[in-house]
């Protein structure tokens, strides 16, 4: 059986390495993202109230909320896990390939794990595609309309632009380079639907992306990528950010040299879930405005 | 002989410690069980009514930003839809028009309501920091603050801005 909301925010951790990576990002979007955890300190962050009666009843309209599948919350819940957990295996293979590329002997896992670059390239894309579709789920907007989309990221703020931050730092900045955005939109304009089939992230969430079949789905997500790269690039340069600001403030808690500096993008796609932590953060907050609103 | 001496011996404290540790590790039920056991499985009842409003239906009733002050959508589902205001960049409050037929003591609430708006029941929530107005008995709309700058005379100016009129005809 799938936990509940409540436990799912209750068991949120207050530190470890996805925690860390996040508040190295507050040099990026200073005083933006509180670690907040806990589902009734959730209500009285949101609410501002500390009654615990009406903390009580705001919780339990949202735990009804939750549970009521056709209210897409665990879908948004279930896209948030998938693309994380899919990242995981994304950061294994990115790490067998680096060894692959610096042991002749083990040349031959090249053949088998896709090219690093490529791989994140979908991977940064299919998150993205990831975030719209939750979005859309959540907030209730039809899956399809990326310009509903836009109007609501400019307004992003707290937990869900940390995890927007942690995206365009962590899967574009670090493991691509400064030039991340026009690279994957090259990149994604010339894939093959093949291309972007073997991908295990594409394949974790693919039936929740529109577009019907692989060509279309693979037009949706280039069509999302381009139209959200203006929203990126702004971000990028507004807030000064580049590879090595990011890794300056990485390197307060991670001990790498400059040498192994290739493997910090999987280190990181192996070691945290931002995608999850501040998924349910934002999830949380979402069904708690909504509960207190109605009840 | 001896050995077995010393395991009968071990034996109590063996079983003490394994009965700590497993009532260590129990959590207490979640003051929420009752809630998520009665809104899951088969025969759980929907969260939101079948014939509830579409919440895209309540959009137009919302009143526009001005003088500083910018609108968001943003929720719209099923018996719901959501507003942002937001001032100098900052959210400042939220407005939001709900459906009770999914609700009902949402509704039911308005009964102790003792001062209106237009000839409508209105209800000041302190805890919440939100003042609501019940329309045509069913369509609440309600107004919370999310800083300390918005106060509750904020709120109702804003409840007065919403077309209350034009949502108690609301087919």
């Amino acid at each position: 059986m799938s936990k509940s909301i409540f436990e799912l925010v209750d068991d949120l951790p207050t530190g470890g390495l996805t925690v860390m990576s996040l508040n190295a990002l507050d040099f990026a979007i200073p005083g933006q993202w509180q670690n907040t955890v806990g589902f009734d300190n959730t209500i009285k962050v949101v609410t501002g109230t500390d009654d615990p009666e009406y903390v009580q009843a705001i919780g339990e309209r949202a735990v009804a909320l939750y549970n009521d599948k056709g209210e897409g919350y665990q879908t948004a819940m279930w896209l948030y896990n998938t693309v994380d957990s899919g990242s995981r295996l994304l950061g294994a293979a990115a790490m067998a390939n680096k060894v692959g590329e610096k042991f002749a002997m083990l040349g031959f896992l090249g053949n088998i794990t896709p090219k690093a670059e490529t791989a994140q390239t979908i991977d940064l894309s299919v998150k993205l595609v990831a975030e719209i579709v939750a979005y859309c789920q959540i907030n209730g907007i039809p899956g399809d309309s990326v310009g509903d989309f836009l109007a609501g990221l400019g307004d992003y703020g707290g937990e869900s632009l940390m995890r927007m931050c942690a995206l365009v730092c962590f899967d574009g900045l670090i493991p691509l380079g400064p030039d991340f955005i026009s690279m994957v939109m090259d990149k994604m304009g010339g894939m093959s639907p093949g291309e972007l089939e073997g991908n295990q992230t594409f394949k974790g969430i693919k039936d929740q992306i529109p577009g019907g079949d692989t060509g279309g789905q693979l037009g949706f997500i280039t069509e999302s990528f381009g139209n959200v790269s203006g929203w990126m690039s702004d971000f990028v340069t507004s807030r000064g950010l580049s590879p090595e600001t990011v890794v300056g403030n990485i390197r307060n808690f991670v001990d790498i040299s400059d040498d192994k500096l290739d493997y910090l993008g999987a280190f990181l796609d192996v070691s945290t879930n931002y995608y999850v932590h501040t998924g349910t953060q934002t999830l949380a907050r979402r069904l708690i405005e909504r509960a207190a609103a109605e009840m | 002989m001896i050995v077995s001496n010393w395991r009968k011996a071990m034996m109590p404290i063996v079983l003490s410690v394994a009965l700590l540790f497993s009532a260590c590790s129990s959590k207490e039920p979640s003051k929420y069980a009752a809630t998520q056991k009665e809104t899951t499985g088969r025969n759980a009842p929907a969260a939101v009514a079948k014939n509830a409003e579409a919440g895209g239906d309540f959009n137009k009733f919302f009143p526009q930003g001005d003088a500083g002050y910018s609108r968001v959508f943003s929720q719209e589902k099923k018996g719901f839809a959501e507003a942002k205001l937001n001032k100098g960049g900052k959210n400042v409050a939220v407005m939001s028009i709900s459906d009770t037929i999914s609700v009902p003591a949402a509704a039911k609430k308005y009964e102790r309501s003792t001062s209106k708006i237009s000839s409508y029941p209105m209800l000041d929530e302190a805890p919440l920091k939100s003042t609501g107005v019940l329309v045509n008995n069913r369509y609440q709309v309600k107004v919370a603050s999310r800083d300390p700058s918005f106060t509750g005379t904020d709120r109702q100016a804003w409840l007065k801005k919403f077309n209350l009129d034009g949502l108690s005809k609301l087919k």
